[in-house]
């Protein structure tokens, strides 16, 4: 009998990237990286497991961005290209390579992207069917996630933003899922106490907010973040544990920087000459990512030594078997405590796995079967099952909080996008206005109305803010921003002026496709 | 969003390949080049957004325990009604202020704070942070403009933000409840969690923000526990 339970909970998230306007776009590169570096190589860990008998429960949260470009012709055809151009050139290596130390590692990115091309195939080309049959068969709770990963704090100040997230990301999983959806993955899990209510609405039963989101509720909750907390409102919050997010996250102590894992930052992109390489890096010359990496990290200076596929391997299973004996031993020591099974959650971007850390997804497989054969102190279970068992649970309100630096909202509220909020709080405010004015639209309004709100939706995604923070890529995210809030305000003015333009509507339509079927009443409401 | 977030710790452009043992010859045109991750922009401009859009606006978001960020618009014609009102001159003579307010706990009216302070600003700005350094409060704030007999005008209110909490609760009172809804008590305790836990949660947030003196919630000894 289990004294505890694991919540192993991955968040899945890319923003809408899709430009069909441009012939190479290197944003929509960010989606096919992570297709075949995270998404399938985690589809592989879920099929070898389930192949093998191995009864396992995991948390997988999809935001919606991310279904609508898995479902997506375009992207899924520009994907096959993409492809079909890396096995071209991991062909072209392997014969490069062969009787060097590099031999090796070539081989496995040959093998491997023919199989996520098999693998996408098979799946007919939209990842979604994959991971819904693994949730049909038992194995994982899918959930969802704000509509565009809007930072729903800072758009609180008008309600009807914040529900129209919520209640727009419930209908597209229904639509996909054909349920419900049991929890949420609040972006970033940013939480301010209130948008639980508009959850509640919506059907959601649960969501996760960093550890002191719950450590610091009102009233204080008996067991920590070891047990989760009902909002007033009768939505779970169940709160990180630092300690096994610490292990994998942590760039000096954590998992991911052992010397024998690949090295992420060596890439034949970069290493290799440009004539050589130019077929496969960015049309106009510009050296990026391949995804062949032939390095591992080998030690703390820049002196890299080949990859050996073998011994990362043996490495993700130390480190799996190490990860497990530390959540025993928190488990011995907490459930002496509690009077009920202590629940440890452990909640990762999904990307980590395979982009970052690529032995993540082997890690994750060697993980849940340690769990299920090697140990009987711990057991994996969804919040979802958590809540059928424990139905029964403290009243507290979680405190605000995010999982950004510094654990508040700083990191989408700061100088360097402190600019944005001005702009998304009007246009929400006009949205409603708009809603309010025309609740019987047809024909073009009705169009242009629903195009305004996937705009501002656009606009939210809590991506553009992020990426303005950190200083990377920076003029795609004001690009993006502003490009967006220019639709919206021009949209706006052609509907109050009464003067809306033939042909515009049309392609804003095509190219920004994201939630075809909303309807903008959902800004409506009161 | 792993995606955009980079290693700075191991970020650094790639050093040519050390020659490896054994390696074959074509290594050697391996070259060292600078790490390109922003290729140049495309040629479309980037629109730009209205730098006003004509509305009377005061916003207040609470950033942190500690701040909180203002930001405003005022329209002309706000302008026009307060020069009708206090004359022509008043504007030029009059000094933009903001007026904060503790109104924790209350039903604020206008003259109700539980305190307030007066924050000097300029004429050219449109946003502010304010360092209030007080967690779990309630604030308001006023934009306004002291005239020259030192009377403040209020021009915008803004809605109410409050701080988040810092520390844990003081309150160790408890409710539970049901799944569906149906409450039911239990006895008093303290939680429990992990001394970990609490240095992480301070170490990571940078602060002294969790009051072990308080009511530590580490290295309870076991007790006895209500079972339902």
């Amino acid at each position: 009998m289990a004294k505890g339970y694991l919540a192993l909970v991955l968040h899945a998230h890319l923003p809408f990237v899709r430009h069909p306007e441009h012939r190479y776009s290197l944003e929509e590169k960010w989606f096919y990286e992570a297709v075949t570096e995270c998404y399938i190589p985690l589809i592989w860990t879920f099929e070898r497991l389930v192949r093998d008998g191995v009864k396992f429960r995991l948390t997988l949260s999809l935001s919606p961005p991310l279904l609508t470009m898995f479902g997506d012709p375009f992207l899924q055809e520009r994907y096959l290209n993409h492809l079909h151009k890396l096995i071209e050139l991991a062909d072209k290596e392997a014969h490069r390579t062969a009787g060097t130390p590099f031999a090796e590692p070539a081989r496995m990115y040959q093998e491997r992207f023919r199989g996520a091309l098999h693998t996408f195939n098979a799946h007919g080309k939209n990842l979604i069917n994959a991971f819904k049959a693994f949730q049909d068969a038992g194995c994982l709770e899918i959930i969802t996630c704000a509509a565009t990963h809007g930072y729903l704090p800072l758009l609180y100040v008008n309600p009807a933003a914040v529900r129209a997230q919520i209640k727009l990301a419930v209908d597209l999983y229904r639509k996909h899922f054909g349920c419900n959806p049991a929890g949420f993955w609040l972006p970033e899990c940013a939480y301010v106490p209130g948008i639980d209510r508009y959850l509640k609405n919506s059907g959601v039963k649960y969501f996760f907010t960093d550890t002191h989101g719950v450590l610091f509720a009102s009233h204080r909750p008996r067991f920590g973040v070891f047990a989760p907390i009902f909002c007033p409102s009768g939505v779970a919050a169940f709160g990180r544990d630092v300690e096994s997010s610490r292990q994998v996250w942590s760039a000096k102590e954590g998992y991911p920087g052992d010397f024998d894992y690949r090295e992420y930052y060596r890439d034949i992109g970069f290493d290799l000459d440009l004539e050589y390489i130019r077929d496969y890096i960015h049309p106009d010359g510009i050296r990026i990512h391949t995804g062949l990496k032939y390095y591992r990290i080998t030690g703390k200076t820049d002196h890299k030594e080949p990859y050996v596929p073998a011994w990362a391997t043996e490495k993700a299973a130390v480190h799996a078997g190490n990860f497990m004996f530390n959540r025993e031993h928190q488990i011995r020591y907490l459930h002496r405590f509690m009077d009920r099974p202590p629940l440890i959650v452990a909640p990762y971007d999904a990307e980590l796995f395979g982009h970052w850390w690529f032995e993540g997804p082997q890690w994750l497989d060697f993980l849940i079967r340690k769990i299920v054969y090697d140990q009987d102190m711990i057991e994996l279970i969804t919040p979802g099952d958590y809540l059928r068992r424990h139905p029964c649970n403290q009243v507290a309100t979680p405190c605000a909080s995010s999982w950004g630096n510094k654990g508040y909202h700083e990191v989408w509220l700061c100088g360097a996008n402190d600019w944005i909020y001005r702009h998304l709080h009007w246009a929400a405010d006009r949205m409603v206005e708009v809603s309010r004015r025309f609740p019987d639209s047809t024909g073009m309004l009705r169009r242009a109305l629903n195009q305004a709100a996937r705009e501002l939706l656009l606009a939210q995604a809590s991506d553009w803010a992020f990426i303005m923070a950190t200083g990377t890529m920076v003029d795609y995210a004001v690009r993006r921003f502003k490009s967006h809030m220019t639709n919206f305000v021009g949209i706006y003015r052609q509907i109050v002026e009464n003067r809306l333009e033939d042909g515009w509507i049309e392609e804003l339509e095509s190219r920004h496709s994201i939630f075809p079927d909303i309807d903008y009443r959902v800004y409506a409401g009161r | 969003m792993i995606w955009f977030r980079q290693r700075p710790s191991r970020r650094r452009e790639p050093a040519p390949p050390a020659p490896l043992p054994g390696a074959d010859t074509e290594f050697a045109t391996e070259l060292r080049t600078p790490a390109v991750t922003q290729p140049a922009a495309p040629a479309a401009p980037v629109p730009e957004l209205p730098r006003r859009y004509g509305e009377d606006r005061l916003v207040l978001l609470a950033r942190d325990p500690h701040w909180l960020f203002a930001y405003w618009e005022i329209s002309a014609t706000k302008q026009e009604e307060f020069s009708a009102r206090y004359g022509p001159e008043a504007w030029r003579s009059s000094r933009p202020f903001l007026r904060l307010y503790d109104v924790t706990g209350i039903e604020f009216q206008g003259n109700n704070a539980n305190t307030y302070v007066d924050i000097a600003i300029n004429d050219e700005s449109d946003n502010w942070y304010l360092e209030v350094g007080q967690p779990n409060r309630t604030f308001c704030v006023d934009l306004g403009r002291v005239l020259p007999t030192g009377h403040f005008v209020t021009l915008l209110r803004s809605n109410l933000a409050h701080t988040p909490r810092a520390s844990l609760s003081e309150c160790c009172d408890e409710e539970w409840m049901w799944l569906e809804g149906i409450y039911r008590s239990f006895g008093y305790q303290f939680g429990v969690s992990s001394p970990l836990l609490i240095e992480e949660v301070s170490a990571r947030m940078g602060r002294e923000v969790v009051p072990v003196g308080i009511a530590s919630p580490v290295f309870l000894p076991p007790q006895p526990v209500n079972r339902n």
